[in-house]
């Protein structure tokens, strides 16, 4: 009777003893494993803007159109901008021409004998000859600052993308510097996977990684580039005068911070369409299966 | 397995629908056990129930996980 208790005992205990060990491998995986849902596809987004003002004559693009770089995406009325090319040159015939007129006039008086013209006339002239060649290059700066303006008419493609939030048409007046659309980078698509703190040593820059979109369909594969080096103090502001702000009170529960992790997108499964900001669930896999809870 | 499941438009970690499952699969087996009166030879029927929906859903997560 003693052992049939004793064995009743054993057994209830040994499937808690099982139950409860499996519930602790199952929390370290939670919490410790490599892996988060909070991931966000990210790519570089240069927002374009024009270079010279004036009135818009074509857009040659559309909204959510892939575009080379160097293809044009905005001509901007360029009758004013040949009109000062125009009267950049002018004004360069003309200070060349004194330009000419007054290194002869120096040269001449350089050459005759010293008693024929004085000396002050002679340096006035040299002078006058110098500060001609200043206007002159001046003029060819100015004449070369006016063929740019012209040239940047046509707002060109920086690096090959997508047109996004295309928000100028035909008519508009593109002031300098507005930006007037978004352009994707379409080779910098990667993924920031947000990991709690807790979990950054279960990970290393080339670890193999698997990205599943929030949209479902094939995994992407990738791997861990590098780790964000800082994240802002939430509780510390800096205060006035450069001087400490610590927050007094102190939270007895409290959560895990996370830090972006970039991880690079080596392959992308075809038909999977990626956009910048859409979320994915990203696993972290060691290379080496050695650490059963890494 | 995903680890992110979306249940008519809810997207939740995939352990939630697992512990209903975990829970089920233990509801079912202690209905079971209860009948052949395995409970007579446990030492501590509830907390012999508790382990066994604990195991389930540990090793449910588990599988999810490798």
């Amino acid at each position: 009777m003693r052992f049939k208790s004793l064995l009743r005992f054993a057994a209830t205990a040994a499937i808690f003893a099982v139950a409860v060990s499996a519930a602790l491998a199952l929390w370290r995986h939670y919490m410790y494993a490599p892996w988060t849902r909070d991931g966000r596809v990210k790519a570089d987004v240069i927002s374009l803007a024009p270079d010279v003002a004036g009135l818009v004559v074509e857009v040659p693009v559309h909204e959510n159109q892939a575009v080379q770089r160097g293809e044009v995406l905005l001509r901007i009325d360029a009758d004013r901008y040949r009109l000062a090319l125009e009267q950049a040159q002018a004004a360069l015939a003309a200070r060349q021409a004194d330009y000419a007129l007054k290194r002869r006039e120096a040269a001449r008086r350089a050459a005759l004998a010293g008693e024929v013209v004085s000396s002050e006339s002679r340096e006035s002239a040299a002078a006058a000859a110098e500060a001609a060649a200043g206007l002159y290059r001046e003029a060819l700066a100015a004449r070369d600052t006016a063929a740019l303006n012209l040239q940047r008419t046509e707002v060109r493609a920086p690096v090959d993308g997508y047109v996004t939030n295309l928000d100028i048409y035909p008519g508009d007046y593109a002031a300098a510097g507005r930006p007037f659309l978004a352009l994707v980078d379409s080779h910098s698509f990667r993924v920031n996977g947000y990991f709690e703190e807790t979990k950054l040593p279960g990970l290393h820059a080339g670890d193999p990684v698997s990205i599943r979109l929030m949209s479902g369909g094939p995994l992407l594969r990738g791997h861990v580039d590098s780790l964000s080096r800082g994240i802002t103090d939430r509780d510390n502001p800096p205060g006035p005068r450069l001087l400490a702000d610590v927050n007094p009170t102190f939270n007895w529960v409290r959560l895990a911070q996370r830090v972006p992790v970039r991880i690079a997108i080596d392959q992308v499964p075809a038909g999977v369409v990626l956009a910048a900001g859409m979320t994915c669930t990203v696993v972290v896999e060691p290379p080496a299966k050695s650490g059963r809870d890494g | 397995m995903p680890r992110e499941i979306d249940l008519l438009g809810f997207y939740m970690p995939t352990l939630l629908p697992l512990f209903i499952v975990a829970f089920a699969l233990q509801w079912r087996i202690d209905g079971w056990l209860g009948r052949l009166g395995f409970y007579t030879h446990v030492w501590h029927p509830a907390l012999f129930r508790f382990s066994v929906l604990l195991g389930l859903f540990a090793g449910c997560g588990l599988l999810l996980y490798r």
